[in-house]
């Protein structure tokens, strides 16, 4: 082992781990990379730093990041283990909730930073048989990100954007949430729960025959291929 | 972009006022990896049309024993094909060991294999990019074990080793300086003029007997002074204005580009006294 490797190991020890006082230079990056850490996480989930507050929300971020490392020189990707801590955190067992608003508040942070799509190829799709659609399997642009809840999490979110009041407008039942990129921006919304399966299957691989299992939905795939929900196609068999 | 002008660091609050006023600026410099998304590469794109931009990385970790990551490289490699920006530059420093990150510019020991070792890692990183890096000086707080030489011998051996060049920033320089009780001139006077291709400059606070570079103020009088100095010793260089915490009104960075630009309005009519 390296003497600079030796050197580096002993530092993040005992930035990261060493308890009580540290000296002057030592404190000052402990307290930097503290702040960093808690900064990308409060960026990151806003909604449940308002339902915790910010007391609660900087000792669990606080504690998360003792026991979940960043993986990233990237700090927007940190912060993936949040809700399943916070599932897991005893302080946080009363508001059953909350895991499930910090997943949503990462698929809208995840579906901001997924690639881009090429248009849908309806050139492509006009050289298929009518007859043989059901064989086609349909891509789901890199945004789109599926979640489903026993609770209402689409309205807690919103009720707890900035200049609302924190009263959902639903406060019970469950949730069944599509989350996809608008002009730059995640976009979540409440769909019905027969369409979220849907989307889930296209989702999972079935072939447009399979994923319908004889419903018909035509205007629905029409929509979300307009919308760019649906971005492509694949005719060839897996 | 011919000459020394003057740039700022665009941070994301600033974004639409600066494409709504489009101040006279020379190029702007942004944190890399808060572009490395589709949509925020698509949005500095724009503001690629009106200026040069400057790619500052804090995340590639060039110092750490741990190998370079190649995810990271791809997307910086990704990011400046599409910008196609400036200069592309990270900092002399490692955030990272054993695969744990601390996303800080932590500092290095300056002994000849750390010299070495960052040097055989920055000409790794300049292959992959396929253009050279410029590195910077970074502010530190404690040392990372004895070192065999000073600072400016080590930020002259790594650039001669790799054939980087040097994004020298004066603020760092003036606070490494007071933290460790060198004299800033000497370490101006240590570095070759040939190496520098860019100033930065910005604010610190003292905290208790150090001083800590917060980007949040304004460029201190001592750094002003220095600054006078690097440009009589070294000459003029694109320069920036970098403001990253509690960020104020736009207009008080063009201030400070404005007094950048100043000071080296004045070095040239010095040097030619």
């Amino acid at each position: 082992m390296s003497t600079l490797a030796a050197a580096q190991r002993e530092f993040a020890r005992s930035l990261l781990e060493e308890p009580g006082e540290a000296r002057a230079g030592l404190a000052v990056y402990r307290a930097s990379v503290g702040a960093n850490f808690a900064a990308a996480l409060a960026a990151t989930y806003p909604a449940v730093r308002r339902l915790v507050g910010e007391a609660f929300f900087a000792e669990a971020a606080r504690r998360f990041a003792v026991s979940h490392a960043s993986a990233s020189g990237d700090l927007n990707e940190y912060g993936a283990g949040f809700p399943a801590f916070l599932a897991a955190y005893p302080h946080a067992a009363a508001l059953a909730y909350l895991p499930d608003v910090a997943r949503l508040e990462w698929a809208c942070h995840d579906s901001e930073s997924a690639p881009e799509a090429p248009d849908f190829d309806f050139q492509g799709l006009a050289r298929i048989e009518p007859a043989r659609y059901g064989e086609l399997r349909l891509l789901l642009h890199p945004s789109v990100r599926l979640l489903e809840s026993a609770h209402p999490i689409v309205a807690i979110r919103e009720a707890n954007a900035p200049g609302r009041d924190g009263t959902p407008e639903r406060v019970e039942g469950p949730d069944y949430v599509l989350v996809r990129r608008v002009d730059g921006r995640a976009a979540a919304s409440s769909i019905a729960e027969g369409q979220w399966r849907l989307l889930a299957r296209l989702a999972s691989g079935d072939t447009l025959e399979t994923a319908l299992g004889g419903e018909p939905s035509g205007a629905a795939l029409a929509a979300w291929v307009s919308q760019g929900i649906v971005s492509g196609f694949t005719a060839c068999a897996r | 972009m011919g000459g020394a002008g003057v740039g700022i660091g665009l941070r994301a609050a600033h974004h639409r006022e600066i494409l709504e006023r489009r101040p006279a600026l020379a190029f702007v410099e942004v944190h890399s990896e808060n572009y490395f998304a589709a949509p925020a590469a698509a949005s500095l794109e724009a503001v690629r049309d009106d200026y040069e931009v400057s790619l500052h990385g804090v995340g590639l970790s060039l110092g750490s024993s741990d190998p370079l990551d190649p995810r990271h490289l791809a997307k910086l490699d990704a990011l400046a094909r599409r910008i196609e920006p400036l200069f592309v530059s990270e900092h002399l420093s490692w955030s990272s060991i054993d695969g744990r990150h601390l996303n800080e510019l932590l500092p290095l020991p300056f002994t000849r294999e750390a010299a070495a070792h960052v040097a055989s890692r920055i000409s790794q990183a300049q292959e992959r990019l396929g253009r050279a890096l410029l590195v910077e000086n970074v502010s530190a707080y404690c040392a990372l074990g004895p070192g065999e030489m000073s600072e400016w011998e080590f930020v002259s051996e790594v650039a001669r080793r790799s054939g980087c060049r040097l994004l020298l920033d004066v603020n760092n320089i003036h606070v490494n300086a007071t933290n460790f009780g060198f004299d800033a001139r000497e370490y101006l006077e240590g570095i070759d003029p040939a190496l520098v291709a860019q100033f930065h400059l910005g604010g610190h606070e003292a905290r208790g007997a150090l001083l800590v570079d917060t980007h949040g103020a304004r460029v201190a009088d001592t750094v002003w002074s220095l600054f006078g100095d690097a440009l009589a010793r070294i000459g003029p260089r694109p320069t920036l204005i970098e403001w990253d915490t509690a960020l104020p009104p736009l207009d008080v960075l063009l201030g400070e580009a404005h007094a950048a630009q100043d000071a080296i309005r004045h070095s040239a009519a010095t040097a030619a006294a």
